[in-house]
């Protein structure tokens, strides 16, 4: 075997390894976590790229279907077996991937239960559904001769017309119906992009990229297994190029063709979108210099402009790597299309861009890569390209053979296939655990912890309190507070506990929490400091303090224990007991303690001074003023005084 | 068919009705905090509901418009999310199958997904429709202490709105958003500042299931044009090809006739 091809496959398997860990990754943990897919962006790499971009460029299937058995043009005929694979397999492995996208991937059957015939999505579903079966009655006569079915074979073959006419009536319906997925998006497009002539877009590039996907295929396939029916003799027999006298195979003239068909199809195709921005006045946008203007002119520079040119020039077009580099342009400009329509032209709607993570990329990629294997696989189990190509492997031989240094070492240490596979997977799994490993989800405890508000001066006249860490800092005049309430001596009116050894004991140290009560009850040190005040000695003094604090021979319960404040009533100022109770073991959170300590205080001034709004959340966040007409509420909703006469 | 009038004049942006909507629909309270401020607009799949902000002061409740032609309803391709006849667009979470074009298509952005979950649904609101139909009000209409939002029929309160803006016209903006956008929904605003914040469009914008309708009508005939064309090509090709070969060897015998002992197969086949 030729040693690229091996390096390839090593590749596809080390991808295809690399999915099946992103896969399991996604199955078990979940989408969020795997993917960078949001509310804003719900449809990702998985759905766009391999789904809406693999059918389209599995076209070919239904193309060639129309040119050999509808329009009768025999010289297609060799093209049609790898033209169905592609089909098969690319609609196989679009398939593969949606159900790992779909949220619920176990209830995939029931669109054929529940209809919405007023859904375009829906109709995609049954097209594909019933396409990929078309593409297997299709494939399957050829796999059944192999396998020596041939009865079986022989009555598939009588059906065959009726299929591929099914075959060509479903795809042309759901190729266009892809675009109109789209229609159903008209303010959050970008209006490059959106077009009510989205179905024919699709299906125009469908038809034109999907055939030079099956060239681009037909000439990759023939480097790699059997250069002759394209190559010629040339990679044999050692006879050099020399300028316009190029060998070439004998089914290269009907690649030819296909190419000026396919070309002759992104041109009208071109000719439309250009048509369509002048149509809709939307041809200024193009010209505007943004980045999807940008986007759009490379998009449609590769995707028909420069095959076009490629195919037009007769240099390239004779030559079999010319032809195979347009025929890989317009098949990449065909995916950058569906990209652009279906990621990018959302961005400006989107409130944050998305990058797909790396497990959508390694399942996106490996899920290609596992269908090339499989058509690498089919190819060489079964003839489709050529009946004929392993006996004229025999007889020449030449090709086989080609060293580098790398896989030279790499071909000679592991020769058999399973041992090169099974060293790939052990590479490959390690590696894609660490990289598709979706991150812990960091605990809310670690986010929300509060540190001390930030002081505007050293003699804390204002505090900036910056609650919840969002840079959103709220005033609060400590020094005005202080003043007001009676000087060095009101600390206890706010500050409700002093922790021992300390005054004013700050907000905090106990309410440590965001949203949430904190546990500030610090049990292992207790048991130790009531040992040490107690002079208890034994191995584990800590161990035998128990029955300090909790009742002896009840249980040890939060229930059973004497109160806090029968030991802190010293060393803690706990006058204001209303806030906390007995026992001091939970704070509330940051939120409530911050809001009912102010709160609570403020509606009682706001009726005892017949200070107007100053039980209002604006009286302390600025942002929140309140509306004309707005009646103020205080507690249990009653309402007190007039209605505000703000003027604005 | 009910629905709901927001009067953005009256909402102070308190909050209550998100906490009634996440108490009603028993969700994650906390994790709806967090949700505020990480989410563009407060919407998440633990607020069902949200205060947006608008210019200078001004505050909004977002959530399910209850459009009367929805979006979402002619997306879902399990027909998942029905308009009832109440009023509200509801959403069956058994017939799911998380494809998630009902959040593509809703010109609102207003369905959530949860993304956490190992087993996840779409989330929106519902206009507590387990609870109109016991005959009680909405949870976010009842929690709302400023009565910023009425509930009723959906024809009496876009009178109730034409008569408040007639008795304050310097107070509101000529306009009830929600009349005529995208076919027009149920829930209806009033305000005195643009609601472009809320996802509302600059001008008038029609329903998005009148863009779709029509070419999805059609596609049995499409479908059926498309294979009768077919046949006919197929036909037509066959039958001159049939023609061309039983002329081509009458050409050949007459040919045959005329040059006698010449043998040129490339002459033949030109002709």
């Amino acid at each position: 075997m030729d040693s690229r091809l091996r390096i390839l496959k090593d590749f596809l398997w080390f991808f295809a390894f690399l999915a099946l860990v992103a896969g399991i990754f996604r199955l078990w943990f979940g989408l969020g976590p795997t993917t960078n897919l949001s509310d804003q962006m719900p449809w990702g790499l998985w759905k766009i790229m391999n789904m809406i971009a693999g059918v389209a460029l599995s076209t070919s299937g239904f193309t060639i279907g129309f040119l050999v058995y509808v329009l009768k043009l025999k010289q297609f005929k060799p093209l049609v077996k790898p033209a169905v694979l592609i089909a098969f397999l690319g609609y196989g492995s679009s398939c593969l991937a949606l159900l790992f996208d779909i949220g619920l991937p176990h209830r995939f059957w029931h669109p054929i239960v529940m209809w919405n015939e007023h859904s375009f999505l829906f109709e995609v579903f049954w097209c594909v559904m019933l396409y990929f079966t078309v593409t297997a009655i299709e494939l399957s006569p050829t796999i059944l001769k192999r396998i020596g079915a041939e009865k079986f074979s022989h009555w598939l073959h009588r059906i065959a017309f009726g299929v591929v006419i099914i075959g060509i009536t479903l795809s042309s319906l759901h190729h266009s119906s892809l675009g109109s997925l789209f229609l159903v998006t008209p303010l959050r497009l970008h209006t490059l992009w959106y077009s009510s002539l989205l179905p024919l877009f699709f299906i125009i590039s469908a038809i034109g990229a999907g055939m030079m996907f099956l060239i681009f295929v037909r000439i990759s396939y023939a480097r790699f297994y059997d250069p002759e029916p394209i190559f010629g003799l040339r990679l044999n027999s050692g006879i050099k190029r020399n300028g316009s006298d190029v060998f070439v195979g004998p089914q290269f003239k009907s690649l030819q063709i296909l190419a000026i068909l396919a070309a002759s199809v992104l041109g009208l195709y071109f000719l439309l979108k250009i048509g369509d921005l002048i149509n809709r006045d939307a041809i200024g946008l193009l010209f505007n210099g943004s980045w999807e203007s940008w986007l759009f002119i490379f998009e449609l520079f590769i995707a028909a402009v420069l095959p076009i040119i490629l195919v037009a020039v007769p240099n390239t077009r004779r030559s079999p790597s010319g032809l195979s580099a347009a025929a890989f342009l317009a098949s990449l400009g065909l995916v950058l299309n569906r990209v652009d329509v279906g990621i990018f032209g959302y961005f400006q709607d989107a409130a944050e861009p998305y990058f797909p993570s790396l497990a959508e990329w390694g399942l996106s990629i490996g899920v290609v890569a596992a269908a090339i294997l499989a058509f690498l696989f089919i190819s060489e189990k079964v003839p489709i390209f050529d009946e004929s190509w392993k006996g004229r492997l025999r007889k020449t031989d030449s090709f086989t053979y080609s060293f580098d240094k790398f896989s030279h070492v790499w071909n000679t240490i592991l020769m058999s296939g399973l041992q090169r596979v099974t060293l790939i997977a052990v590479i490959a799994f390690p590696l894609a655990w660490i990289l598709f490993y979706p991150p812990y989800k960091s605990t809310n405890q670690s986010e929300e912890i509060i540190r001390p508000s930030i002081g505007l001066d050293q003699t804390r006249t204002v505090l900036l309190i910056n609650g919840d860490r969002r840079g959103v800092k709220t005033e609060f005049p400590h020094l005005d507070h202080q003043k007001r309430l009676g000087g060095e001596q009101s600390c206890n009116k706010c500050h409700h506990i002093y922790m021992p050894h300390d005054h004013a004991t700050p907000c905090y140290r106990c309410h440590t929490n965001m949203l949430q009560e904190a546990d500030i009850f610090d049990h292992f040190k207790h048991m130790e400091l009531v040992a040490e005040k107690e002079n208890i000695r034994a191995i584990q003094p800590a161990n035998h303090s128990c029955n300090y604090c909790h009742d002896p021979g009840g249980p040890k319960s939060i229930n059973n224990v004497k109160a806090c404040t029968e030991c802190h009533s010293k060393d803690m100022n706990i006058e204001k007991g209303s806030y906390c109770g007995l026992q001091l073991a939970t704070a509330s959170s940051y939120l409530e303690a911050m809001h009912q300590t102010c709160q609570e205080c403020h509606r009682q001034e706001e009726v005892r001074l017949c200070k107007e709004n100053l039980g209002h959340c604006s009286t302390c966040h600025e942002s929140l003023t309140p509306n004309v007409g707005d009646t103020i509420w205080v507690k249990k909703n009653k309402p007190i005084g007039d209605k505000i006469s703000a003027t604005r | 068919m009910h629905g709901i009038l927001v009067d953005v004049t009256r909402c102070t942006g308190c909050e209550r009705c998100v906490e009634a909507c996440i108490k009603v629909n028993k969700l994650d309270y906390d994790q709806a905090g967090i949700d505020r401020v990480r989410a563009p607009d407060g919407l998440s799949a633990n607020r069902l509901a949200t205060i947006v902000k608008l210019e200078d002061g001004h505050f909004a409740r977002k959530s399910c418009m209850h459009c009367l032609e929805p979006s979402c309803v002619s997306a879902c391709l399990v027909g998942g999310i029905t308009k009832t006849g109440q009023g509200p667009v509801v959403y069956d979470p058994d017939k799911c199958i998380g494809c998630r074009y009902c959040m593509l298509a809703c010109p609102f952005h207003i369905p959530r997904y949860e993304w956490d979950s190992t087993h996840p649904y779409m989330v929106k609101c519902m206009m507590c429709f387990d609870r109109i139909k016991d005959g009680l009000l909405p949870a976010c209409v009842e929690a709302c202490p400023n009565q910023a939002m009425s509930f009723g029929s959906r024809d009496k309160l876009l009178k109730e709105a034409h008569a408040r803006i007639a008795k304050y016209p310097r107070r509101y903006k000529r306009h009830v958003w929600g009349e005529e956008e995208f076919g027009g929904t149920s829930v209806m605003y009033i305000s005195d500042v643009d609601l472009e914040e809320l996802g509302w469009p600059h001008s008038a914008a029609p329903a998005i299931p009148e863009l779709t309708e029509p070419l999805i009508s059609k596609t049995p005939f499409i479908g059926l044009t498309v294979a009768a064309g077919i046949l006919g090509i197929n036909w037509i090709i066959g039958r001159r090809m049939k023609l061309a070969a039983e002329k081509e060897i009458l050409g050949e015998d007459s040919k045959s006739e005329k040059l006698k002992g010449q043998q040129d197969g490339q002459q033949t086949k030109d002709s």
